[in-house]
């Protein structure tokens, strides 16, 4: 298509919307508009996205990804293997001039694990079993038994200020630490925050970001490229040449297939390595996702993440020994059903189809559902009847392999489709395991084991894309908030 | 008896042959014939006019613009998707679906729909009542939600998409009907023909129905544009055709994330799909001036006015015409 006729299309697309961000602002695009602004109740993309900016955590994720203090003065110190002290920083207010204390923080540890609350984020804190202020910059926590991962969990939970969090405007207007106060939400339309000049931390240089909800990808691409919007998250690969400018940073979701493991043809190990070895990971990394992402080297983890192993690699491919191995187990001709879902992540259709095309060429009748996202979920989390194959975009948002290991590894996690004692030892003892050393090898023993084994066909890691205007700049981070502060723009 | 089939016969012959001649002259509706014929006739014999398997990948070869532009293949005349695969062929089969949810679900919920509305419209009283009242009740309740627990109960397939589909559809045909017949139930030859003790059933379907075809056709036409998108809809979800199947609305749907790229994926089944709508509309609007008893009258008024203008005016008649 011509540029021109391409330009047109953007301008007819984008009409209607309009906004001229200023020197100092920016306009940001999201597929979807927040379900709310209550940061501890949902597990919503887009309401992370307007409040990593308004609220902020104990522990932070530094630019490389490491753990760091943020509100806290310092990391957490294990006082005996159930209890945790939090030294907090002194002097910090909430927008609404209120103190942040050890009230606060006891207070929102509470809130968010208390089960009547119902907080869809509760999976990430539901070891700890009491938060208590010792003095006003000290917190107690107490986890139900011993716990590594507390410092890593901190980081995930944002701190609500107490006498506004029982308010009913609470969920609509937040009021939080951040570099950021809320300004408005004008629902179906936009949500716009501005920089807080009492922030106790570094000043941003962008005094205020727009939120728009814009639920066509063709339309949000169209007002990137009319210069509308400055920053669109999710991009797919093949737009990387048409946009401004762009950014990219490995993802935290790992898409893999389970393989059942108890039953059906794919109860032979040997039918299950086939089934890793037919497939080209190489063509579906370079083509597919047109070379943003990695191979997963067979271990759900990338590999600057803790706990990964360097001794482990990727099946090869091998179409020859996967239909030899198929032969040797009997399953030349088999059946294999595999199951998937559409429009939740990045390419998932056109990966699982992908992923079919290819058992089909190593010589099995592939049925292939696609199932629409609650139908899918339930059998997904079908505990009785596993599919012989079914698609997942694992994602491990605390940086840490406990999360996914104990979900699609562990026999009985909600997602596994094994019954491997051996594995589910090693992955129950690193979750109570104190020293880092000593967890990291543990994992690196269930890595081994599950590769063996082919529980799991892996594909790859992708990488999150972000469009940019020619004069936003931002760095993506790896723990995939978009923090305004860090941005800048061109004057 | 013999003698009173034959002429049965030739009076049908009469009006097929008028239909022919009729159509003949309607250039347009000549034109949504070839269309519709051919669509059926590429559906039927997909197989043997598909360049490649239209499941079949080259995931290294994906996104080859149509072979016109630079970049594209002679081998793949229309391009490839966004799995390599050959955009032609994919047409070619999508059309299997397409037409065939499309009808069907026209059919189903056509027939179903104006036999309720027509009873209601009939009968009046309670059976009225109850049948609207059903209507209003499922216009009122969620058709996703509907949709969803009838495919899990049943599996999703393409059968199923269209019961599902003709279950959300049924009611805007009753509504119709039931208003027609209400008012044609009032009209002079309704009523001689109850008069003359025909019964319920042929009143409604020898004197009533053929009156319907024309705002029928017209209303299905425009259910059949929509079927075909809602189709694609319900399969983009996980709730209709599953791969490696498709239909020109799933590819449409899949295919408009990669417009900004690679036009030809939402342009090409896009434009099959108006194609057929046109090919239909033009057929079905030649078929409502034949089929509507009405445009009938109309046409034999004009013939006789014809016929009289060709004859010379007879002087008596002239002058009787010119008094006040």
């Amino acid at each position: 298509m011509s540029r021109i006729a391409r330009m047109a299309l953007c301008a007819l697309l984008w009409s209607g919307v309009t906004a001229a961000a200023g020197a100092q602002e920016i306009t940001v695009g999201l597929g979807s508009e927040p379900t709310t602004l209550d940061p501890q109740a949902q597990e919503d993309g887009s309401e992370r996205a307007v409040n990593d900016n308004i609220y902020e955590t104990l522990m932070v994720r530094t630019a490389d990804g490491s753990l760091a203090p943020g509100l806290a003065a310092a990391v957490p110190t294990a006082v005996d293997a159930t209890t945790w002290l939090v030294k907090l920083r002194p002097g910090i207010k909430f927008h609404d001039g209120s103190a942040f204390n050890a009230d606060t923080v006891a207070f929102s540890i509470n809130r968010i694990i208390n089960p009547k609350f119902k907080s869809a984020q509760l999976s990430f804190f539901n070891t700890i079993a009491n938060a208590s202020k010792v003095d006003d910059l000290t917190v107690k926590i107490i986890t139900k038994g011993p716990d590594p991962l507390v410092p890593v969990r901190l980081y995930w939970m944002k701190m609500v200020p107490e006498a506004y969090a029982a308010s009913d405007k609470f969920a609509a207007a937040p009021i939080g630490t951040g570099p950021y106060k809320f300004v408005a939400w004008n629902r179906g339309s936009n949500i716009t925050i501005a920089a807080n000049p009492d922030y106790w931390g570094a000043k941003p240089q962008i005094q205020k970001a727009t939120y728009r909800f814009v639920p066509e990808s063709g339309t949000l691409l169209a007002g990137l490229m009319a210069g509308e919007l400055d920053l669109v998250p999710n991009l797919l690969p093949e737009f990387i040449g048409q946009v401004p400018k762009s950014a990219h940073i490995q993802s935290v979701l790992h898409p893999v297939l389970i393989l059942n493991a108890d039953g059906g043809i794919t109860k032979d190990p040997r039918v299950r390595q086939a089934l890793n070895y037919a497939i080209d990971k190489e063509a579906l990394t370079k083509a597919l996702f047109e070379g943003y992402g990695k191979i997963d080297q067979g271990q759900l983890l990338s590999s600057d993440d803790f706990g990964f192993d360097k001794t482990t690699t990727a099946y090869p491919y091998d179409p020859a020994k996967a239909k030899k191995l198929l032969a040797e187990a009997g399953a030349a001709n088999g059946t294999l059903q595999i199951v998937g879902t559409s429009g939740r992540w990045l390419k998932d259709r056109e990966t699982v189809e992908a992923v079919a095309a290819f058992w089909e060429q190593a010589g099995l009748h592939v049925d292939l559902k696609i199932l629409e996202w609650n139908e899918y979920l339930k059998r997904l989390w079908d505990r009785q009847s596993r599919p012989d194959a079914i698609y997942v975009a694992s994602k491990d948002p605390l940086l840490d392999p406990d999360r996914p290991f104990s979900t699609y590894y562990q026999a009985g996690g909600m997602g596994a489709s094994n019954t491997d004692p051996k594995l589910a030892e090693l992955v129950t003892k690193a979750r109570t395991e104190i020293n880092n050393e000593e967890r990291a090898k543990l994992y690196r023993e269930s890595i081994r084991i599950a590769h063996d084994q082919a529980y799991l066909a892996w594909l790859l890691t992708y990488e999150d894309l972000y469009g940019l205007s020619q004069r936003l700049t931002f760095s993506p981070r790896p723990d995939g908030k978009m923090l305004v502060s860090t941005m800048s723009v061109a004057k | 008896m013999a003698a009173d089939n034959q002429a049965n016969w030739a009076a049908r012959r009469r009006i097929a042959a008028g239909w022919a001649h009729h159509l003949w002259h309607d250039k347009a509706g000549l034109f949504g014939l070839a269309i519709v014929v051919l669509l059926i006739v590429v559906a039927a014999a997909a197989p043997l006019l598909a360049p490649y398997d239209p499941a079949a990948q080259a995931l290294r070869d994906r996104l080859l613009p149509p072979a016109w532009l630079a970049g594209g293949q002679l081998a793949h005349l229309l391009g490839t998707d966004q799995l390599g695969r050959d955009v032609l062929s994919r047409l070619i089969f999508g059309s299997r679906v397409s037409l065939v949810v499309g009808a069907g679900v026209v059919l189903l919920a056509g027939a179903f729909g104006t036999a309720l509305g027509m009873l209601a419209g009939y009968c009046g009283g309670r059976v009225d009542d109850f049948v609207m009242r059903w209507v209003d009740t499922q216009v009122a309740f969620p058709g996703l939600l509907l949709a969803l627990v009838i495919l899990v109960v049943v599996g999703a397939n393409v059968p199923s998409l269209i019961i599902v589909l003709s279950l959300n559809g049924w009611m805007v045909y009753a509504r119709m009907a039931r208003g027609s017949v209400l008012g044609l139930r009032q009209l002079p030859y309704v009523e001689a023909a109850q008069m003359i003790g025909c019964r319920g059933r042929r009143v409604i379907f020898r004197h009533i129905l053929p009156n319907l075809t024309s705002p029928l056709l017209t209303l299905s036409i425009l259910e059949f544009a929509r079927i075909i998108l809602a189709e694609a809809a319900l399969s983009f979800l996980g709730m209709g055709v599953q791969p490696p199947g498709s239909s020109w609305g799933l590819d449409v749907a899949i295919g408009k994330d990669y417009m900004f790229r690679a036009w030809w994926l939402v342009t090409f089944p896009g434009a099959a799909i108006a194609l057929t709508v046109l090919g239909v509309n033009l057929l079905a609007s030649w078929l409502r001036v034949v089929t509507d008893p009405r445009e009938r009258e109309k046409q034999f008024a004009r013939r006789m006015a014809r016929k009289r203008h060709a004859e010379p005016v007879p002087a008596a008649a002239a002058s009787v015409e010119a008094r006040p």
